[in-house]
């Protein structure tokens, strides 16, 4: 035998070796320490929001000298959790957990630093939008916005406003309506369209979320903001009036007569599609309901015709639904960082994103708005989204993703199956019933 | 995406360390062994050799198996034994019995058509003259993956609203004869047969080759003396060609039962599970996916519990075929 012949010895050796160096390697992996030069950020931008955020770090690295280790993690959330089980290293900034549990967890666990330790409190909250900043009137807490005893635990950066009914300027030339009614009761052969409403719920395995921002938007201003939140926590049931009457008006937007195609093309198509037959001649239809992200896919999908935001398309917000104590409620989301560990550079770095020279610099690249107010926008789209924003009374989440995941993907589901047939309304309705009381039980 | 230094070493480290450690393992107790008497030494190698391969099956295999069977006996949190409250989950939430009974259909027209298209087709090519040709035709889509399989027949199955072009290749043909489109993928009624369909041709060409080459070794001795006897070509098929394939049709039938239990990718990709079309696979997944690991076991089991038979009907016919030769 070959090996017979080799000094087991050596052998060992070289294996300890290894080893050894193995151990080693791992060990030093690690950040060491709290550092006044060094801090390390997780996000989960890539593309044009991560070249964003660079143009924003690259005036603070410039004069603080502090070196920004930056990654692209999408899957941040979940190994933050890890490392919190594991006792491992963290990064010293990070997106904050949204889902309440998670956040009240980490809280009680003392792994997130209160933004009320090294941030100028009344500035930041005088600054930027109440809604992210603010609970509910009568209120001290709202995990939703990361206010858990009083204190917050999420620094917002970035906002984005739903709900926002998109059109070609050169087709629809009357004003936008101030109720839901008024928007019913356009006529879209008036100005040569097909049909009143553009939609599209394919989305993979998300598919059905642009619906639940259509419902949302409805329940949440057919409800105040109590009801909507109790709705979120499961202690609304989905067969509750209420609901139903949301289901009911979402059916009106996206039935034969108002919506393009019908259901099978309504869910059939990309959700990035959807505007498409709004730039076609004769016009598909007059409205598609989107967030701010949607201009993106617009002209990306007609290069040839030069689509500019203000003069070739602009939106209006959601019409009120008639119940006029909730018309100030605007859905939307938000992003924010929070800080793991309390370290010089990371406290500098935190509140350098919480100025408003630091916001400008993504307002000034684009495709968002950031969560202080006083900001500029070029885009006229984001001008007219901080209004949207500015003057929201509540800014409320979008539902779903508050949810438990599996009641979540039932309630996308769900619009998908209500689409396709609305008879199944009250079935689907008691089947999400029997989900929510699943979900909630053992979340 | 950057990857780390330390993830590069550490893959590397793994890559030697691993070999490195298992042949120490060998060579070190090579010398212990040789320096035992003759007769423990004869008794002792064999276990001492297959020992690690004993480990790794022991601790990735056996041990996550018993560990999936006692947590779907657990609650989610894994603190209190709950009976077989995740079982009785399954059997009873509307979601899970259509999962269950979208696999029942995927099993019988999975199987059956893709089974008997092999068969079929491998008889049929035996007698032509392009056959290899043909076979590569139809062994061509075996080898892409379900994910670009799905991803193909997405864009085959393509809708767009009605009197716009369809960009779908089915409703593109649809509509040259002037019927209106089909959301093959929405619709009820069509949406699990387009999915099986496409479960269907990317395997039939599978199942054609394993059945072809079993059809090569039938002797033409064999046939010859039936066509001597009187027999006509269907009675040869049918009485001659069908028995002698019996062994290897039973054995690409109950591995196309296995894969249509375990059917995941196709589903996912192309509809992901909405409108009725889940199956128990993507059941398990979506289980996991929303953290509720004992009710994901609990589906793992079940399925685990449907392949198992299947298996043994498996293992049974490979060993009698290794004896007949």
């Amino acid at each position: 035998m070959l090996f017979a012949k080799l000094n087991p010895r050596a052998i060992a050796l070289g294996i300890g070796t290894l080893l050894l160096t193995a151990c080693s390697l791992g060990s030093s992996s690690g950040n060491g320490g709290a550092s006044s030069t060094d801090v390390t950020v997780w996000t989960a931008w890539g593309g044009a929001e991560l070249k964003a955020y660079r143009d924003v770090l690259a005036p603070f690295e410039a004069s603080s000298g502090i070196k920004v280790h930056l990654t692209t993690n999408r899957d941040s959330n979940n190994q933050i959790a890890n490392g919190i089980a594991a006792g491992t290293d963290l990064p010293d900034i990070a997106p904050g957990p949204t889902d309440p549990v998670q956040l009240r967890d980490w809280v009680s666990k003392g792994k997130l630093k209160t933004l009320e330790s090294f941030l100028d409190m009344s500035a930041y909250t005088s600054g930027t939008y109440p809604a992210l900043t603010t609970p509910p009137a009568g209120q001290t807490d709202d995990p939703y916005i990361g206010i858990i005893g009083g204190k917050h635990y999420l620094m917002m950066i970035k906002t984005q406003v739903k709900g926002l009914f998109w059109y070609n300027k050169k087709v629809f030339t009357g004003t936008a309506p101030k109720t839901f009614d008024e928007l019913l009761a356009i006529n879209p052969s008036q100005y040569g369209a097909q049909k009143l409403f553009c939609a599209a719920f394919e989305s993979g395995t998300a598919s059905g979320w642009p619906a639940s921002d259509q419902i949302d938007n409805i329940i949440m201003r057919q409800n105040d903001a109590t009801f909507y939140t109790n709705w979120i926590q499961g202690k609304v049931k989905f067969s509750d009036p209420q609901i139903k009457l949301g289901y009911q008006t979402f059916l009106k937007e996206v039935s034969p007569a108002n919506v393009y195609g019908g259901a099978n093309t309504v869910l059939s198509t990309n959700f990035g599609k959807a505007g498409d037959p709004l730039f076609k001649t004769p016009a598909g239809c007059l409205f598609l309901e989107q967030a701010t992200f949607i201009p993106a896919f617009f002209t990306q999908d007609f290069p040839s015709l030069n689509l500019k935001a203000g003069t070739d398309f602009d939106f209006f917000a959601h019409p009120s639904m008639g119940v006029t104590a909730d018309d100030g409620n605007v859905n939307g989301f938000y992003d924010n960082f929070s800080m793991y560990n309390d370290t010089p550079a990371a406290r500098k770095l935190m509140q350098y994103m919480a100025t408003a020279p630091a916001q400008q610099i993504w307002a000034n690249d684009g495709g968002t708005l950031g969560a202080i107010k006083s900001l500029t926008y070029n885009d006229p789209v984001y001008k007219s989204a901080a209004d949207v924003a500015g003057s929201a009374k509540n800014l409320l989440v979008t539902a779903g993703d508050f949810m438990p995941s599996d009641m979540q993907a039932a309630f996308w589901k769900s619009l998908l199956d209500v689409t396709n047939n609305p008879g199944s309304l009250d079935s689907v309705l008691a089947h999400l019933d029997a989900v929510q009381k699943a979900a909630y039980a053992t979340s | 995406m950057v990857i780390g230094v330390d993830q590069i070493v550490i893959a590397i480290v793994a890559v030697v360390t691993i070999p490195l450690v298992l042949l120490g393992y060998i060579i070190v107790g090579e010398q212990v062994i040789e320096r035992l008497p003759e007769r423990l030494q004869t008794w002792i190698r064999p276990y001492f050799w297959a020992l690690p391969a004993i480990g790794f099956a022991g601790v990735f295999m056996v041990y996550p198996l018993l560990r999936t069977v006692v947590i779907s006996f657990r609650n989610n949190a894994d603190d209190s034994w709950v009976g077989f409250t995740n079982y009785i989950y399954f059997f009873t939430f509307p979601d899970t019995l259509t999962s269950l009974r979208n696999s029942l259909l995927w099993l019988v027209f999975y199987t059956t058509v893709s089974v008997t298209l092999g068969v079929i087709i491998a008889i049929l090519l035996d007698r032509v003259r392009y056959e290899s040709l043909a076979k590569i035709a139809i062994f061509l889509p075996v080898p892409i993956s379900a994910v670009a399989a799905s991803i193909i027949w997405k864009f085959m199955f393509d809708y767009h609203a009605p009197g716009t072009t369809q960009t779908g290749t089915l409703n593109a043909l649809l509509g040259t004869v002037g019927h209106d489109p089909v959301a093959w993928l929405v619709n009820s009624t069509t949406n699990n047969a387009a999915l099986i369909f496409v479960g269907i041709w990317s395997i039939t060409g599978f199942c054609m080759v394993i059945l072809s080459a079993s059809l090569k070794a039938i002797s033409s001795e064999v046939l010859e003396a039936a066509r001597m006897d009187g027999a006509n070509e269907f009675q040869i098929v049918r009485l001659v060609v069908t028995p002698l394939l019996w062994p290897t049709i039973t054995v690409v039938g109950t591995t196309m039962i296995i894969n249509a239990l375990k059917t995941f990718d196709i589903v996912y990709v192309l509809t992901a599970g909405a409108y009725d079309t889940d199956v128990i696979a993507t059941q398990m997944f979506s289980q996991l996916a929303h953290a509720h690991y004992s009710r994901a076991a609990a589906v793992g089991v079940v399925l685990f519990a449907a392949i198992v038979p299947l298996l043994i009907v498996n293992i049974r016919r490979f060993q009698q075929q290794e004896e007949q030769r």
